[in-house]
């Protein structure tokens, strides 16, 4: 073992009992890690990587048993080491973070309180004074009162930063991330992975990094494995596995990262259809809440048009998607949808309240495929329930024949109509949401982060298949997400949102090429690619760009509007 | 539902136990008249507490009934106004609590409040003086046990349909424009159907107990009807000269309550209400 190297894992072959026969999670992976460099574990969920990952901690899921192969962590044998020895290992030698601090932190202990916790368990220094320090090290703002709030009062991205403090607090010599950044928006993302790489510089940790993105890994990564249902596919420096991959894998992967340096904008299509969608002056406050959610919502959508919203969490996108569907209550404004035949609807007011026709026009897709399909109805009985209910196929024959058409149209087979939602891939979920919100036969599409909890290899398929259902069918869709990525390739128009205010609206090939407002900049820069490696400073979600609430949009001609805030008339 | 219906054959085996029971209880009221040796309330002067013979394997009671036969034909009663009054009691409190889960705001405010207050008063109390005014026929004792469970099932069941109603599949349906009862019926009940049978065998088990404590008291069954609590009471004076007119029907009914105890806890564990068995995952 040479000096720098403090885990090596040899020949690791991981299985778990299911029924009669063992199911082989990870076979024959190794790799080792070294002091201030950073491994990055990629592969699509059920990959094994975050199985791979937890063994550096002796962990292993209930069940499991490791068949062959070591895991040493500086010359200890993690899985001989005695309970007392391995108790210090975790959280002393080596520390987790994990995918979602919303969580891994408890609800109702002050940060604070976690941290010294992590402290004391260790027998180190738990001070007030040191707190603070873990607080500032991780660029937390205010980190002298920050410790009293509870995890519901800090953000998603603040949270993740608790949890890195917490991980970092006994100087552990590795820190293991799992899917660190996943549950985050773009910009958060993009600055919890700086702050990963300044802390390993500055603590001399090694750092393990698992994710199904390559994207993140690529950009905080020296060395990449990829993992494919258990088996190493590719091992070597980030730099020659992204620019010269040899397995036909990693190529499909990095194919399937959504990318904005190095590629052409896509042709924006002049459509000068009919409008279907136009919301003027849109105000949305949810009961006695003091602040407005959304406030001067102006949105047009014309037939057979994509129009993405883009935003952080929290900046109303998905408030709009509810109130379009009737969900939540709209204030003020005015909302108008026009059929096919030129009549023109109200589309404010609850969706009990609606006219059948209207309630058919606007369809919803939803963020997370798990919870949007009942666990205990077939896959046929979801999508037939809005052929019944809207009328759309009478009797018992008709749904049935409806349903294989609509599974098949979405790339499914019909012989998934019987399948429960357990026994289906998280994109395989999300394709039966679109065929659900198809079988309605809608003018206006709502996908609300459709793709967010999707591996990025699905994710391009999901967006494939959207791309053309809206060709095929003439379908407007108003997507929502949260990262300009994502709806480049999809979308014809982008509005960035920002505090429930649009801050820019501009047709997708003004927007990338001409991006006005400080917002929409800070969101293109935050956007981690494969090969593009740059990182924004790690303390870009503190930085604070605030609207002007009296700011009116400026009209820039070619559709390209932006609001009037600090910043924007200097261009980029 | 139906898969994991199946799936009953690997429970553990404190489950099989409290299954079997419960089975043997219910199967031996139902068969009572054709499995009890005399007719359970002939009284036979000469004989009245006597030990335990071959004629009478228990002995008899101070009037000479014969124990067996009333431990046998004791648990009919009982049983009938448990099974009736927690079928009410379940279902009117799940659909309480599932709609007061889904209005929430004030609908949920307020049948939460009125909920409350019954669930403050003494379950004892209130059906002594329920069967005081009313008299004590089945269907007043089955509507008053029923009103005194109800608000313990609409909470339990208000609680877990409270997640369900966030999930997207609910949005969808609202979305639709369904009414409330087809997404409560199509949507909500299926995925708390695991709940509410649990929540079934548990309340059942504290519905045997509040029967016989009924009878027990003097408001339940009338003499010289033979039942457990009314059984206890009666012979517990003599206890010393024949105790099995005390302990048979005491046995039966702790059978019958272990059984659903146990079965109620291993439904549970099986249909994973109780989350913490399966790990945290």
């Amino acid at each position: 073992m040479s000096e720098t190297t403090t885990a090596r894992v040899e020949g690791l072959t991981v299985s778990y009992r299911a029924g009669e026969q063992r199911v082989v999670v990870a076979e024959d992976v190794s790799f080792q890690l070294h002091r201030g460099r950073t491994l990055g574990l990629v592969g699509e969920s059920g990959s094994g990587k975050s199985t791979v990952a937890r063994t550096l901690l002796g962990h292993l899921r209930e069940g499991s048993t490791v068949d062959r192969g070591t895991v040493t962590v500086f010359d200890d044998d993690v899985f001989s080491l005695p309970a007392e020895r391995l108790r210090k290992l975790r959280g002393g030698t080596v520390a987790l973070v994990s995918q979602n601090a919303g969580h891994a932190l408890t609800p109702s202990m002050r940060v604070g309180a976690q941290i010294r916790e992590a402290l004391a368990v260790h027998g180190l220094p738990c001070g007030d004074d040191r707190i603070v320090e873990l607080l500032r090290l991780v660029r937390l703002p205010s980190p002298e009162t920050l410790g009293r709030r509870y995890p519901h009062e800090l953000s998603g991205g603040q949270q993740q930063r608790v949890a890195i403090a917490m991980a970092v607090a006994t100087d552990p010599q590795i820190l293991v991330l799992d899917e660190p950044t996943t549950a985050l928006d773009v910009v958060t993302q993009a600055a919890v992975l700086a702050l990963v790489s300044d802390l390993r510089e500055q603590l001399g940790m090694a750092v393990l990094i698992v994710s199904h993105d390559l994207g993140v890994v690529s950009a905080v990564a020296d060395e990449v494995l990829v993992l494919r249902s258990g088996r190493e596919v590719e091992h070597g420096s980030t730099q020659q596995v992204l620019s010269a991959p040899r397995e036909e894998y990693t190529r499909e992967l990095i194919a399937a990262a959504p990318r904005i340096h190095g590629v052409p904008v896509p042709d924006g299509r002049d459509l000068e259809t009919d409008l279907i969608l136009r919301c003027t002056d849109v105000d949305i406050r949810y009961t006695r809440a003091p602040q407005l959610a959304v406030s001067g919502f102006d949105l047009e959508v014309r037939r057979g048009e994509t129009v993405a919203i883009v935003g952080e969490s929290g900046s109303g996108k998905s408030t709009i998607a509810a109130a379009l569907a009737g969900l939540a209550d709209v204030e003020r404004g005015d909302a108008s949808l026009w059929s096919a035949d030129g009549t023109r609807h109200d589309l404010l007011g609850p969706a009990g309240r609606r006219p059948v026709d209207v309630r058919r026009s606007v369809q919803l897709v939803f963020q997370n495929a798990d919870l949007a399909l009942n666990p205990r109805r077939t896959v046929g009985d979801a999508i037939a329930r809005p052929l019944k209910v809207f009328g759309r196929a009478k009797g018992r024959q008709e749904p049935r024949a409806s349903v294989e058409r609509l599974l098949t149209e979405v790339g499914l087979g019909p012989e998934f109509a019987d399948r429960l939602p357990a026994q289906l891939s998280g994109g395989q979920r999300q394709r039966v949401g679109i065929a659900r919100a198809l079988a309605a036969e809608p003018t206006l599409l709502i996908a609300d982060e459709i793709t967010t909890a999707l591996d990025v290899s699905v994710q391009a398929d999901v967006l494939a298949l959207l791309d053309d259902l809206r060709t095929r069918r003439a379908l407007s869709c108003l997507f929502i997400s949260h990262d300009l990525a994502v709806v480049r390739s999809v979308a014809d128009r982008i509005v960035v949102m920002k505090d429930g205010r649009v801050v820019e609206s501009a047709p997708t090939t003004s927007l990338f090429e001409n991006p006005r407002h400080p917002y929409t900049r800070t969101l293109l820069d935050a956007v981690v690619e494969p090969g593009h490696t740059e990182l924004p400073s790690s303390d870009v979600d503190a930085r604070v760009i605030t609207l002007d609430s009296n700011a009116a949009l400026l009209d820039l001609g070619g559709g390209h509007r932006v609001r009037a805030d600090e910043g924007v008339l200097t261009s980029s | 539902m139906i898969t994991r219906l199946r799936g009953l054959g690997q429970v553990t085996t404190g489950t099989k136990i409290g299954l079997i029971f419960v089975g043997f209880t219910v199967l031996v009221a139902l068969l009572a008249p054709w499995l009890a040796p005399y007719d359970p309330v002939a009284t036979d002067a000469d004989n009245a507490l006597a030990g335990a013979s071959w004629s009478h394997w228990l002995g008899t009671d101070q009037y000479g009934r014969d124990i067996l036969s009333r431990t046998i034909e004791g648990g009919r009663f009982a049983l009938l106004v448990s099974l009736l009054a927690t079928t009410t009691a379940v279902v009117v409190g799940t659909l309480i609590g599932a709609v007061a889960a889904y209005y929430g705001r004030w609908v949920d405010g307020a049948i939460t409040r009125v909920l409350d207050a019954v669930l403050a008063v003494p379950s004892v109390l209130a059906l002594l003086l329920i069967v005081s005014v009313f008299g004590n026929s089945v269907p007043v004792l089955v509507i008053a046990i029923a009103v005194v469970y109800v608000p313990a099932v609409a909470r339990v069941v208000r609680g877990a349909a409270r997640p369900v109603l966030a999930s997207g599949y609910v949005t969808a349906a609202k979305a639709r424009g369904e009414r409330s009862l087809p997404i409560i019926g199509r949507e909500v009940l299926p995925n708390i159907l695991d709940t509410v049978l649990v929540e079934f065998a548990m309340r059942a088990s504290w519905v045997v107990l509040l029967v016989s404590t009924l009878s027990f008291l003097g408001f339940g069954v009338n003499p010289p009807t033979p039942d457990w609590g009314l059984m206890i009471q009666e012979n517990r004076t003599a206890l010393t000269v024949a105790p099995a007119g005390t302990i048979a029907p005491i046995v039966a009914l702790s059978l019958l309550v272990v059984g659903l105890n146990l079965a109620a806890d291993g439904l549970g564990k099986h249909f994973g209400v109780d989350r913490a068995r399966r790990g945290v995952l």
